[in-house]
């Protein structure tokens, strides 16, 4: 309760001030004081208004365990662009062309995301991305989906705050050494100098094995793949350690020529390579899932871009024909197949007419460089590759 | 306004104080609102995704080795920024003391009458100072320590002794062993040294014969150096090709090798031009009056100029040093281990980032004060205190 000799203290100045802002004083002259306090006190205001906003948007988000779910699908689809985590020079997953076209197999993957959500393929932006940010430009929301040849691991599910979709790519790491080197195997290196590429799982990877067969590595990490070429051209490094894919790139770009190295046969970890969101939005997560997984069915059901036109079509599977977004009979009336994810129900469609097929993609973009299918054909082909039904 | 009611008191709202008061009152509440919102925005981002906030990640295993250290990716964490520092302390001290010494002479270079020495200085700073620092660490790692040094098949032996390839340089080291004591030894030549320098100005004040403190204090600490090596009964391990590394002596790490000399390159040309301005800011009479008393070059640039060019130069150098610190963080895209470089390989391997490059931050502000005090330290020292 304001105690009465309060306001004898308090009504003076505030009359004095109130002459202070209107009259002419010497602390007042041109009104600049009165000016100067009518900006500063309308700054706070506008600064505490939006200090409310924020934090009522921001508490609502992080009040509950989980944020609402599917925000991001919907910022996407409001935007109208997708921007996707990528890298600039690596062959075979990601190359930016001299006509600023990002090309390869993790570009693609970026597209059929696009055409799933967005309904069209070229509506992506494409971010590059160095290997040490990547994580972080995730987390601030700067991309809203990271589709850069990343090993999914637990601690990056965890402490990195990225939620790890289906794997693209089933892979292991390996070393590439030069031909000429006499290098058979990886035991056959001993005090060398390792080259690796900076904030990679292959770091801590290579330590591993170095210290599991006993041998001892000078493991040296850069920033960019650029240098560590230049020091394997000099001399400077012995031994190239990456995953698989990402060395059979790596050489067929190489200056001296793909058989000036050689990538030893032993595989020595499990990386699987997978799309990543930020934690937090199971809506976004599930929704960019599906793009993928629906490459993989529409391989499994034998749809390609060339023929997807002709079974949306002429298709008796109701299977294929709710897939694809078709309507079909059921107990008399037509219907679609729409699974709630907030996907288009033609977002199938889109995808293998846009892009193509898991198959497609592969052998569009790796089969170049000489990789196999291997684990990475469907499980009707004995691989690994998987897709939950549609429906 | 009422004129020559002197007595009065100012009444609270027109006191000029008062106001000053409300004013900042008031800009630091704007301040203060808009950290409290870029925190609470960060700390409600990461809740919401589960990124850790706190130091706990300097406990986790580092999972990644550090060349040139016994670090090994068992240890935790604050090791690896242990070595961080360790490292970038190493790059920066050596980088000073070198920088300084070439920057000097460079500068009294530029000042020589020798026409070839004169020239080779302009060319030398006005190239230099107007190349950015990564252009120039890009040049020196690329084409000098990986494309002009040979391979380690073809390692150059020059008498033996010393072991030059792109991977490393070998230098003749002592074995291992009671090296520490060698140090220690170093240290008391160079208090002895010091001794020394203090009793021939003593001399030479009361008798005018030259001091020479340097010649004579260096033998001194040679000697006591030799003598040392010879009691403790050390012996030299020289550096030889061993495969596809050095064995033997000590390497120095191509990485560090590389960033020193283009940190030293860089900030030599800029405390070129310091040195050669202060020394021009001493008034000509001084170094002609010298010259009238037959004090020799030297004589006249090491005890008459130096000296007052030096007063003018400590702020300006101060700073270079300052630059060159926080430059060899450079370092961090050519694979030398320092605190930068540790902070990014951390966080890619899992650490949360804000956490971890604030702790970088703050050893860097560490750093840079320490270094500031020590050259404010110097400056009040040899300031001239004008009455």
């Amino acid at each position: 309760m304001a105690h009465p000799g309060a306001i004898r203290i308090v009504a003076p100045p505030a009359k004095g001030i109130a002459q202070l802002l209107w009259s002419d004083s010497p602390y007042n002259s041109g009104g600049e004081l009165r000016k100067t306090l009518i900006f500063l006190g309308a700054m706070c205001v506008a600064l505490a208004a939006c200090t409310q906003t924020a934090e009522t948007t921001t508490t609502a988000a992080g009040n509950g365990a989980v944020a609402p779910s599917g925000v991001l699908l919907a910022d996407v689809q409001s935007r109208d662009s997708l921007n996707c985590g990528t890298r600039d020079a690596l062959p075979g997953f990601a190359v930016l062309t001299e006509a600023g076209e990002h090309v390869g197999f993790d570009s693609d993957f970026c597209r059929v995301i696009a055409a799933a959500v967005l309904g069209d393929a070229t509506k992506v932006n494409h971010v590059d991305l160095e290997t040490a940010d990547r994580f972080t430009a995730l987390q601030s929301g700067q991309v809203d989906v990271l589709v850069r040849n990343t090993t999914w691991t637990a601690t990056r599910d965890g402490s990195e705050g990225a939620t790890f979709l289906q794997p693209t790519f089933y892979d292991g790491q390996g070393m590439m050494v030069a031909s000429d080197s006499g290098f058979a195997s990886v035991s056959d290196l001993d005090g060398v100098v390792v080259c690796v590429a900076k904030g990679t799982t292959s770091e801590g990877n290579a330590a591993n094995e170095a210290a599991r067969l006993g041998l001892s590595w000078e493991i040296r990490p850069y920033d960019d793949t650029d240098l560590i070429q230049e020091a394997f051209l000099q001399g400077a490094c012995d031994g190239w350690t990456s995953d698989v894919s990402q060395l059979t790139g790596l050489r067929s770009a190489y200056p001296d020529g793909a058989e000036a190295l050689t990538i030893l046969p032993e595989v020595f970890s499990k990386e699987p390579l997978a799309p990543a969101v930020r934690d937090g939005d199971t809506g976004w997560a599930q929704a960019v899932n599906w793009a993928i997984l629906a490459t993989i069915q529409a391989e499994e059901y034998g749809i390609t871009s060339g023929n997807v036109d002709d079974e949306l079509g002429s298709t008796e599977d109701i299977g294929i024909k709710g897939f694809l977004g078709g309507e079909f009979e059921v107990e008399g009336a037509m219907t679609r197949v729409d699974p709630g994810i907030g996907l288009p129900v033609d977002f199938a469609y889109q995808v293998v007419k846009q892009v193509g097929n898991y198959g497609e993609i592969f052998e569009r973009h790796l089969v170049p460089l000489g990789l196999s299918r291997g684990v990475n054909s469907l499980w009707t082909d004995g691989g690994l590759l998987y897709a939950p039904p549609y429906r | 306004m009422t004129i020559g009611a002197t007595a009065t008191r100012i009444p609270i709202w027109r006191n000029v104080r008062v106001i000053a008061w409300a004013f900042q009152l008031v800009v630091f509440s704007i301040v203060a609102i808009i950290v409290y919102w870029l925190v609470g925005n960060y700390r409600v981002n990461t809740a919401s995704s589960g990124i850790p906030t706190n130091f706990d990640f300097l406990d986790n295993p580092a999972r990644f080795s550090i060349p040139g250290s016994p670090f090994d990716g068992n240890q935790a964490v604050r090791a690896a920024f242990g070595v961080g520092i360790l490292n970038t302390l190493r790059i920066s001290v050596v980088g000073i003391v070198m920088a300084t010494v070439i920057g000097i002479l460079v500068g009294i270079g530029r000042l020589s009458t020798n026409w070839v020495v004169n020239k080779l200085s302009v060319v030398y700073v006005e190239v230099v100072r107007n190349l950015p620092l990564l252009v120039i660490l890009v040049f020196v790692f690329l084409g000098v320590v990986l494309q002009a040094l040979p391979r380690i098949e073809n390692a150059w032996r020059p008498l033996g002794l010393v072991v030059v390839s792109n991977r490393g340089i070998g230098v003749p080291w002592y074995q291992s062993g009671s090296g520490s004591l060698l140090v220690l030894i170093g240290m008391m030549g160079i208090g002895g040294w010091w001794v020394l320098a203090r009793w021939r100005r003593s001399v030479s004040e009361r008798t005018g014969e030259l001091a020479r403190s340097g010649p004579i204090g260096s033998a001194f600490f040679l000697l006591a150096i030799v003598l040392g090596w010879f009691l403790l009964g050390l012996q030299v391990s020289l550096p030889r090709v061993d495969g596809r590394t050095i064995a033997g002596g000590i390497r120095v790490d191509p990485s560090y090798f590389a960033v020193l000399i283009a940190l030293v390159i860089y900030t030599a040309s800029h405390i070129a031009e310091i040195v050669r301005g202060s020394i021009q800011a001493v008034s000509r009479g001084q170094g002609e009056a010298a010259k009238a008393l037959a004090l020799s070059p030297f004589q006249r640039m090491w005890n008459v100029i130096l000296p007052q060019a030096m007063r003018v130069a400590i702020p300006p150098l101060g700073n270079q040093y300052l630059n060159l610190i926080k430059n060899s963080s450079l370092g961090a895209g050519f694979a030398y281990f320092e605190l930068t470089n540790v902070a990014q390989i951390t966080v890619g391997n899992g650490s949360p980032a804000v956490p971890a490059f604030t702790l970088a931050l703050l050893f860097y502000v560490v750093i840079s004060l320490v270094t500031s005090a020590v050259v404010n330290l110097a400056n009040r020292r040899f300031a001239l205190v004008e009455r």
